[in-house]
């Protein structure tokens, strides 16, 4: 492998791991986001205290 | 019932994906003129037809809450939160396209980022959407979606306009995939891989959609529930 070939391989790499980081990161942050609804909503359901 | 029908759904797009991922390393061949930087196409691309596709949704949704919001309210609230949803999951998508396109440019052109129409029209659209976002999330008052749904309404405006600025203007952006002029596009043995992995990502992104839907209609009624409460008190 010459050096263009290897550089073209570690930057495909580089763009397949930064969507992925994207993706799954925005999904861990969705998750988050839905289990603190959810104890929010069944703090409401409880009712105030 | 529902949960096994969302199991299932989320199986197949996990196995998609992997399908489409084998497609785009293993199937497809290597580029003659661009080697393997070429395979960046098999996710920068249909991260960008996703992306339109939900800020399609988004315009939808925004149409939706200023038709609905004086006589249907139930409609509207629903309306807004497909506007909403739409135009984050679209954000996530277009923010994808806009990491893997400098990585590609950095080795095809020998520079990060260029100032041509499509680079330059989809910078916008990105900047666009993180203003709708940003309004959503900091703005305060009853008249807040409102105000985003004509944010999202002429966000929109900017989808035709960066798809068709590599046909309207020269552009150092590579011409269009499908739909462009005669000796444009792609080679066939590359287009099945190509055709898997837009599947793939318009799996994965209606999987993520209705996540973050179901997110914000759950919102929703707890901020009604919220005020019904403080009435009540």
């Amino acid at each position: 492998m010459d050096q263009a070939a290897i550089l073209d391989h570690q930057f495909r790499i580089a763009a397949y791991v930064v969507t992925w980081v994207i993706q799954l990161g925005y999904l861990a942050w969705l998750g988050l986001r839905w289990q603190a609804q959810k104890r929010e909503a069944a703090r409401l359901t409880r009712g105030p205290r | 019932m529902k949960k096994l029908a969302i199991g299932i759904y989320a199986a197949l797009t996990v196995a998609l994906m992997i399908w489409g991922f084998y497609q785009a390393v293993y199937v497809a061949p290597t580029d003659a003129m661009q080697g393997e930087i070429f395979r960046i196409i098999f996710y920068h691309v249909p991260s960008a037809m996703v992306a339109f596709l939900f800020f399609a949704i988004s315009l939808t949704g925004s149409i939706g809450y200023l038709s609905f919001r004086r006589n249907r309210p139930r409609w509207a609230q629903i309306s807004d939160a497909w506007a909403l949803s739409g135009a984050e999951v679209g954000v996530v998508f277009c923010t994808v396209v806009l990491t893997t396109g400098p990585l590609w440019g950095r080795r095809a052109w020998g520079i990060w980022w260029t100032w041509d129409a499509r680079l330059t029209t989809t910078l916008v659209l990105w900047l666009i959407y993180v203003s709708y976002l940003l309004l959503r999330r900091f703005a305060a008052g009853p008249q807040v979606q409102t105000l985003a749904a004509v944010l999202g309404i002429f966000g929109a405006l900017d989808v035709p306009i960066v798809y068709m600025s590599n046909r309207w203007w020269r552009t150092q952006h590579p011409g269009p995939v499908f739909g462009g002029a005669q000796g444009s596009g792609m080679d066939p043995s590359m287009v099945p891989a190509f055709l898997w992995n837009i599947l793939a990502w318009l799996a994965w992104g209606i999987l993520i959609l209705l996540l973050r839907y179901h997110v914000e209609r759950q919102h929703q009624k707890i901020a009604a529930a919220e005020a019904q409460q403080a009435l009540d008190a």
